[in-house]
């Protein structure tokens, strides 16, 4: 079975454990080995992508290169990292002095890119690695009358000609797995509109009313939970639902894919991390597990 | 019967931009496209952030680079606040990407010494440590991991950030973007 050598980027680890834990038990019971990669540093996303296009390919070219040392694809589970990683490898991959400049700065290190790896999101993993089929023999508990809203990601999607892991006006993959587990997906207006979370830095006040038209548009189609494929959507999705005049409101749990599959593959809550979600899952998980 | 307005060549209207600031952008990579733009403001209809603030409009911005504003555009803080998202990319009828544009007008002001503060800091932050967290990553998340079954350390390297600051960042403080 495939191997990937594991990209968390910052937040996962620190802001969102509960997904790498259960990016791991998932991927482990569905026969997919990972190892950690060590050394990494932060990809450069947004902060200094914005502010030096140099800067930002050695940043992430130099991720690229250390999955070369384990000469192992990489799997990243945060739509920033991956759609970082991605576009530095199809900046390298066709810009020479580009990689010419980055394998500079990497060499003290011992390090090169020469392009042999690829970059994997986790959506990709369980689409084209895993395949439908192979999960579908593996649901051991489906879910039953659970209604769920898939989030995808505007970097996990975007731009398709770069990142290549669903269609970016139409994304199914996501709800392929909600349905194969047994639970609904549910369409909801604006599903590949961003959560905010990129505007959080500049226009705090903004990024809110951005997460929240996406709250309210889900909770228009009455559903049990939205399920994720993002470090930073599902923190802001569920952060928005605690600002003011949320408080009035039920709230939406908000759970990652691995977490959403691993009852359904009879992976016990707490090795997913189920009460490290601020809005329990309970009601998502009651037709499987007792939480 | 009524004679047609009079269309024609205009030889009255002459269209000069203030400056080659089009030009500047689209020698640069990403904002090579920036001239295809028609200016039917799709961008700013499919724009999440100019649906919740009115100072927000996409398809303004492109207008004002392609009528030479250089000075005016850089020194804004606007073209920091297009979330990379993508939507208008995906709709744009013309193949421009404005993410890319935003982050080629970005860069080009970062030269310049204009970065609006959070970017600044944060960039900061990043060359410092290697990674963003560092600073709230405690006993507790340590704890949190091992009860998860992770490794309770994250394990980034702090030292290749600090060859990426020498060689690209050892310009000194700068003026910063200001507010609109």
């Amino acid at each position: 079975m495939k191997e990937f050598v594991l990209y968390t980027g910052c937040t996962a680890p620190v802001r969102l454990p509960q997904y790498e834990a259960s990016v791991k038990v998932v991927l482990d019971k569905l026969g997919v080995k990972i190892v950690d990669m060590k050394g990494a540093n932060c990809c450069g996303a947004q902060y200094v992508e914005s502010v030096n296009r140099h800067a930002f390919a050695a940043m992430s070219g130099r991720i690229l290169a250390l999955a070369e040392t384990y000469d192992r694809d990489i799997l990243a589970i945060c739509g920033a990292c991956s759609g970082s990683l991605k576009w530095i490898k199809h900046s390298l991959d066709n810009d020479w002095k580009l990689k010419d400049e980055v394998n500079r700065i990497l060499a003290d290190e011992g390090l090169e890119y020469t392009g042999k790896i690829q970059v994997k999101h986790l959506l990709q993993v369980f689409h084209e690695d895993i395949g439908y089929d192979a999960i579908k023999e593996a649901i051991v508990k489906p879910y039953s009358a659970v209604r769920l809203a898939a989030h995808y990601g505007c970097h996990v999607t975007r731009p398709y000609d770069i990142v290549r892991v669903d269609d970016p006006e139409n994304p199914t993959i996501i709800d392929h797995l909600i349905e194969i587990a047994g639970a609904t997906a549910v369409d909801y207006t604006g599903k590949t509109r961003c959560c905010g979370g990129p505007m959080l830095a500049m226009d705090q006040e903004v990024a809110t009313k951005i997460g929240m038209d996406k709250i309210r548009n889900i909770r228009a189609e009455n559903v049990d939970g939205i399920v994720t494929a993002c470090v930073f959507c599902d923190i802001q999705l569920t952060q928005v639902q605690f600002g003011e005049g949320a408080q009035d409101e039920s709230r939406i749990p908000v759970l990652t894919l691995p977490q959403f599959l691993g009852p359904a593959l009879g992976i016990e809550p707490s090795r997913l991390g189920i009460g490290y979600n601020k809005i329990s899952p309970s009601r998502v998980f009651a037709s499987v597990v007792e939480v | 019967m009524m004679s047609e307005p009079e269309h024609g060549p205009e030889k009255d209207v002459e269209y000069h931009p203030n400056s080659r600031f089009s030009q500047e952008i689209a020698a640069e990579p990403g904002g090579e496209y920036i001239r295809k733009c028609i200016q039917c403001g799709l961008c700013t209809a499919s724009c999440m952030v100019a649906n919740y603030t009115d100072k927000y409009r996409p398809r303004r911005i492109i207008q004002k680079i392609l009528l030479g504003e250089r000075e005016q555009v850089l020194a804004s803080e606007l073209p920091w606040l297009c979330m990379t998202c993508r939507l208008c990319e995906e709709r744009c009828q013309e193949g421009v990407s404005l993410a890319e544009i935003f982050h080629v007008v970005r860069d080009i002001a970062a030269r310049e010494g204009r970065v609006p503060k959070v970017f600044k800091d944060t960039v900061n932050q990043v060359l410092k440590d290697g990674w963003l967290l560092k600073d709230a990553f405690s006993d507790f998340i340590q704890d949190d991991r091992t009860d998860l079954g992770l490794n309770p350390e994250v394990n980034f390297d702090g030292e290749f950030v600090k060859k990426v600051k020498k060689r690209y960042f050892e310009q000194g403080d700068k003026e910063e973007v200001k507010d609109e």
